[in-house]
């Protein structure tokens, strides 16, 4: 348990989001047509003050760092959340961090006006005069874009449904969450202009571990729900939990789960304090947890035999989100090029 | 002061310590080719860790260097790591299983015998493990009949590491069979002098000789060498092999995190700069050090728990079954990075972490994690049937 320094309990926060998520989150609707009610998440997620946590106390927030996010993070991935608050949390560390007026009127709005967020990363050779930008999480139910050039220039802040700019939802194989691209044909001449140069380190790395904790708490779900069904699965006269072959997979994907989640807390602490090497360690932290996601749902399909292969038992709830989480903002290959030049260097300079 | 600034005080004493101290020429003398010289190195340096203190933290305060706590322990085997310093493995079971066994079961004249002793560097050995009794450790056989004042011993041990050099062995012996295996072991402490052992070493996979048989012919081993209680010698084995509490991981660990270079070294040999790591090599080594890093988060998340008395059942095979495996693939990457010279059968630094020079003798050193202390399989039991509470194997 861990007390945050105004005296906010990290497990409180943690108890908090499991008992709201699990209480309102139909994870079933979005596979069976249904509504799932997310008007009604994202506004309890508000009235819980989620959004508050992280901006300055001076603003009317509750000047919370990475620590309390994380356990909803992974709260979020346990319960499938159909929603994706990390964008709006990013953009709260880039203006804060900012810290120009233009920045602090618009942590004022995200904390009294209910503006959300979209963050856009803007591939270094897009223009802002004509760019399409796919698949940004949650981009269609943002209000804001906070749109953050790859190529180091400065980021542009504006309405979702300023002139020039249209938002097209896009259907994805994992519909536990909304999608759309960005398209960009001009940029509003009232766009506020962000000229922090760490705005795509820090933006990057809050999503990384954002999805790392998404990542872990969606595994460990998986894990658990599948280890329940092979607990009660009989075969040959006894339940397929005790197959030898079967304990080992499971216990190896535990053993993945852990290692991912100690990464995870460590890579969270770098982000909070600004240690040594925070951004590389957030991408690790999401590497590392979405291969174990990744193989522990694919896993999951196969250990829960005939019924794993049907859209009506969730494995495949579980599967399509670890694929989508692997490879947002960029797939591990892309993620590990970026980083790796950083890592060399840092070892070569431990030898001793 | 705070806690954690008393721990900074003392890894800067230590820091200071070791760099007066630490023979800068040690991997020079315990090269694998040269055993004495190993010995005798071994030695020189455990004097001086016993005469700093610094090798019997983990005893209690009554002895000299005793009483730290646990996370005091953690720091002095992180800065014995970070300093290079050679590990010391002649006198681990010593320290750790022997005198902890005696610490908590022993008897006041066994301790006031042996503890001393180690701390002059009286060597042990742990005599557990026998032809027929490895992972099933209870289904071990030598045989114990008590004869008036003293047992007589007959039987086989194995995989005894260091065993050749010992002068003293934690002997496990059954004196029951009747009743269930558990029941009717007990727990001896054996000199190797005594006539009727012989000890055989065992060559290695890497070609050493750091484990040996154990041969017993009708030993007479007296009854006060008795641990605890007669056919209770199970409940003593816990304690022994649990007497490290993960400190050996803590070294483990921290020295691969500190070889990382190693790696990144032996890729870029050859090139200007990182120019020769190939992009599929970048990618490797970015894994490697994404799950060292997990590893260590892990570790101290582990340790903490210990230290507040929250550790959860089967967190330590977790931890030791991502050990073993790290410590394989990590080996394994710097085998194949190392090309054609890795191959070669160079000279070596025993007592090392992952810097002994020739990447060949690490991996093949580094099966030992994944077999000794309950093998991999034998976790992945564990964390199936305690952590996840699977049902159990049905065992004889
Ligand atoms: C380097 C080294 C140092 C050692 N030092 C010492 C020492 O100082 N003192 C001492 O007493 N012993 C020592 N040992 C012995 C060590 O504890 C045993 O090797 C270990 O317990 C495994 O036993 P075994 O070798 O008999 O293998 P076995 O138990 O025969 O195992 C063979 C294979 O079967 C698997 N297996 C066994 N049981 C199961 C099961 N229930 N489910 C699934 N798979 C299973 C194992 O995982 C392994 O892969 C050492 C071993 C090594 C390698």
């Amino acid at each position: 348990m861990s007390e945050l320094d105004s005296g906010i309990d990290t497990e409180e926060l943690r108890d908090a989001a499991r008992r709201l998520l699990s209480d309102k989150v139909d994870r079933r609707a979005p596979w069976e047509d249904r509504d799932g009610g997310r008007a009604e998440i994202e506004s309890a997620m508000s009235d819980l003050g989620w959004y508050l946590l992280t901006i300055p106390e001076e603003l009317g927030g509750l000047g919370q760092n990475f620590d309390s996010l994380a356990p909803i993070y992974e709260e979020a991935g346990r319960a499938l959340l159909p929603l994706w608050p990390a964008g709006t949390m990013a953009a709260i560390d880039v203006l804060a961090a900012d810290g120009s007026q233009e920045a602090l009127t618009a942590l004022q709005a995200i904390a009294e006006e209910g503006h959300r967020i979209a963050t856009v990363i803007l591939p270094a050779d897009a223009s802002l005069q004509s760019a399409r930008i796919s698949m940004v999480p949650g981009a269609d139910l943002a209000t804001h874009l906070l749109l953050i050039p790859e190529s180091g220039d400065a980021c542009h802040l504006l309405a979702a449904d300023a002139a020039g700019i249209s938002i097209e939802v896009v259907e994805t194989w994992d519909r536990s969450r909304s999608f759309a691209d960005v398209v960009l044909s001009d940029m509003p001449a009232d766009a506020v202009r962000i000229a922090l140069p760490e705005s795509l380190a820090l933006a990057r790395a809050h999503g990384e571990l954002a999805l790392a904790w998404d990542c872990v708490g969606a595994a460990e779900q998986c894990l658990t729900e599948t280890v329940d069904y092979m607990m009660g699965r009989e075969q040959f006269g006894r339940s397929i939990a005790s197959f030898q072959a079967l304990k080992h997979r499971a216990a190896d994907h535990k053993v993945a789960l852990e290692l991912a989640r100690s990464l995870a807390g460590h890579a969270s602490a770098a982000y909070a304090q600004k240690s040594g090497g925070w951004a590389e360690i957030a991408t690790q932290a999401r590497l590392m947890a979405a291969g174990a996601f990744r193989s522990i749902a694919e896993d999951s399909v196969q250990l829960h035999g005939g019924v794993g292969f049907t859209w009506e038992y969730d494995c495949h709830l579980f599967l399509k989100r670890a694929l989508v989480n692997e490879m947002l903002d960029g797939a591990p290959e892309t993620l590990k090029d970026r980083i790796a030049e950083a890592l060399l260097e840092r070892a070569m300079s431990s030898r001793n | 002061m705070k806690e954690s600034d008393s721990i900074e005080a003392l890894r800067r004493e230590i820091r200071e310590w070791l760099a007066a101290s630490l023979p800068k020429d040690w991997r020079d003398r315990q090269r694998g080719d040269d055993i004495p010289g190993f010995l005798a190195m071994q030695r020189e340096f455990f004097a001086e860790l016993v005469a700093a203190g610094y090798a019997t933290p983990h005893w209690p305060k009554e002895w000299p260097g005793g009483g730290k706590s646990l996370a005091e322990q953690i720091a002095i085997f992180e800065e014995l790591a970070r300093a290079g310093a050679p590990r010391m493995s002649l006198f681990f079971v010593s320290l750790y299983h022997a005198a902890m066994t005696l610490v908590e079961c022993g008897t006041d004249a066994q301790r006031k015998k042996h503890l001393p002793a180690i701390l002059n560097g009286e060597v042990w050995c742990q005599g557990f493990s026998e032809p027929g009794a490895g992972s099933d450790l209870a289904a071990l056989r030598t045989r114990a009949v008590r004869k008036g004042d003293h047992y007589v011993v007959s039987g086989q041990k194995i995989w005894s590491t260091l065993g050749h050099f010992a002068d003293q062995c934690l002997l496990l012996v059954r004196t029951d069979s009747s009743g269930p295996k558990q029941a009717g072991i007990t727990f001896l402490l054996m000199d190797m002098k005594s006539k009727g052992v012989e000890v055989r070493p065992i060559k290695q996979i890497t070609g050493d000789e750091e484990f040996a048989e154990i041969f017993l012919d009708e030993v007479e081993i007296p009854v006060e060498n008795l641990v605890g209680v007669e056919n209770e010698g199970w409940k003593v084995a816990q304690v022994t092999l649990s007497s490290e509490r993960g400190l050996s991981l803590v070294e483990l660990t921290e020295r691969m995190a500190l070889s990382l270079w190693q790696l990144v070294d032996t890729a870029s040999a050859g090139g200007e700069g990182f120019s020769a790591i190939d992009i599929a090599t970048r990618r490797e080594i970015v894994d490697i050090s994404g799950r060292i890093e997990a590893l260590r988060a892990m570790l101290t998340t582990l340790m903490a728990n210990r230290i507040a008395g929250r550790e959860a059942i089967g967190d330590a095979s977790i931890l030791k079954l991502a050990y073993s495996r790290l410590s394989r693939d990590f080996t394994a990457l710097g085998l194949r990075l190392g090309g054609k010279a890795a191959l070669c059968d160079t000279h070596y630094t025993l007592g090392a972490g992952y810097e002994t020079g020739n990447w060949m003798f690490d991996f093949m050193n580094s099966y030992q994690y994944n077999i000794a202390g309950g093998s991999n399989e034998v976790q992945r039991n564990i964390i199936s049937e305690r952590v996840l509470k699977m049902p159990r194997e049905k065992m004889a």
